[in-house]
């Protein structure tokens, strides 16, 4: 991996000792770095969410991560020009101060220009930032650049980076980021990305997570091999022929949204492991539960 | 009892119990219009670390012990409980997008917006500050 480090070495065995002596108090536990899931383990099948949680969003960083040195790391991209993972160590000072200028020239693997009307700003997918230029301030780079939906890149993952980038404005302390693309075999256009971040010198009480974003677009089937897509044909409508209405409301306990017939994903909730059944809206909502938007 | 909350352009306020954003301009403005003490939670604390002490009073059931007229700083506490307390609600959106799994719990439907202010934050380009009363 490439490595530019930007600030000069600090007292990295101390930050070790800190860890070690906070770990167990406050915040986040750690283990050793596991192998990236995919999507057809136990990542859970999207259900209307851009994001679900993983490892009860705890991330998979080691304590000898965990350093007070600004630096960003991409991975060299692979035999079939797919980018890898890319992590930062995201301090004030790596922050950009210029606006970001055009990333065009760059075409990641899967890439298409296409454009459908269903799609927020009509084209299904963006050159996405694995690690978001607010945050470092890589504009062009091919090894920090993949193809994703603009559902992914906007719903999914630039609130993570909000999240990260205020916190690192506010209080000029470090958060360690790391973004995994995953693909499934040798497609072109990944199944999502993992985010994990932690701020380091207040040991993951200010910013702490581990989540799987999907690279989804409601509406719009992709080809994961190719980057080829179509619009998804709609589900038949319910049959009236019973006169039974059906009152099932379906929630996901995860992400605490819920799911009423004929909205996209309420059937694939049957298949979650986070399924809840609700007799009504109202029902759902008192337990704490909001609206899928689509 | 005055309540003071955060939010998100969606009503989100926390993400796996941390806050989705803050702002240093945001506590700030909170103590200058805050008459008597602002009551918070040990959580909060930690972000007016370097404002004036002597007007914070931190404890643990914070709302529970408030009195009727007391600011109160909300973070991760459930409001719903204190409905019948609550005679003024300031809140502050961020002008952004966080990921959240907790939002605010209570309806402002049957609430009187009385004031709306924008103000550009520290790390916050556009901050809205909404005052809602029965």
């Amino acid at each position: 991996m490439k490595k530019l480090i930007h600030s000069k070495k600090l007292q990295c065995l101390l930050l070790v000792c800190l860890f070690f002596c906070l770990a167990g108090l406050t915040g986040c536990e750690f283990s050793e770095p596991a192998a990236v899931e995919t999507t057809g383990t136990s990542i859970e099948n999207y259900t209307g969410e851009p994001y679900t949680v993983l490892n009860d969003n705890i991330p998979t960083f080691t304590a000898d991560e965990l350093v007070l040195d600004s630096y960003e790391q991409y991975s060299p991209l692979d035999s079939l020009g797919r980018c890898g993972a890319a992590m930062a160590n995201i301090g004030i000072d790596l922050m950009p101060t210029e606006d970001r200028g055009s990333i065009g020239q760059v075409k990641p693997t899967g890439w298409q220009t296409v454009k459908y009307d269903i799609v927020d700003g009509k084209y299904l997918y963006n050159r996405c930032h694995l690690i978001g230029f607010q945050l470092t301030g890589e504009n062009a780079n091919k090894e920090n650049l993949i193809t994703g939906t603009r559902y992914m890149n906007v719903e999914g993952m630039l609130p993570f980076e909000n999240m990260v980038a205020d916190y690192v404005k506010e209080t000029e302390n470090h958060v360690l980021y790391r973004v995994t693309p995953v693909f499934a075999d040798d497609h072109l256009v990944a199944d999502g990305v993992q985010i994990e971040a932690l701020s380091v010198e207040d040991d993951g009480q200010g910013i702490c997570f581990n989540v799987f974003v999907y690279n989804v677009q409601p509406g719009i089937t992709i080809d994961y091999a190719t980057g080829n897509s179509s619009l998804t044909q709609q589900a038949e409508e319910p049959s009236q022929a019973t006169g039974q209405e059906v009152t099932e409301i379906r929630g996901n306990s995860n992400s605490k949204i819920y799911h009423c017939p004929g909205q996209s994903y309420y059937e694939g909730m049957l298949d979650s492991k986070y399924l809840v059944i609700f007799s009504s809206e109202e029902e759902a909502i008192a337990a704490g539960y909001r609206k899928a938007k689509n | 009892m005055i309540a003071v909350v955060c939010v998100d352009e969606r009503n989100g306020m926390l993400f796996n119990g941390r806050r989705v954003s803050r702002d240093r301009l945001v506590c700030e403005d909170v103590l200058r219009n805050c008459s008597g003490y602002l009551w918070m939670e040990p959580y909060s604390a930690s972000l007016f670390a370097q404002m004036p002490q002597e007007q914070l009073r931190v404890e643990t059931q914070f709302l529970q012990k408030a009195d009727d007229e007391a600011w109160c700083f909300v973070e991760r506490e459930p409001l719903s409980p204190y409905l019948s307390k609550l005679e003024q609600i300031v809140i502050y959106q961020w002008n952004r997008h966080y990921p959240a799994d907790t939002y605010l719990d209570i309806s402002l439907n049957d609430w009187t917006l009385v004031s709306t202010e924008e103000f550009a934050g520290y790390s916050h380009p556009k901050i809205t500050k909404e005052i809602y009363r029965r």
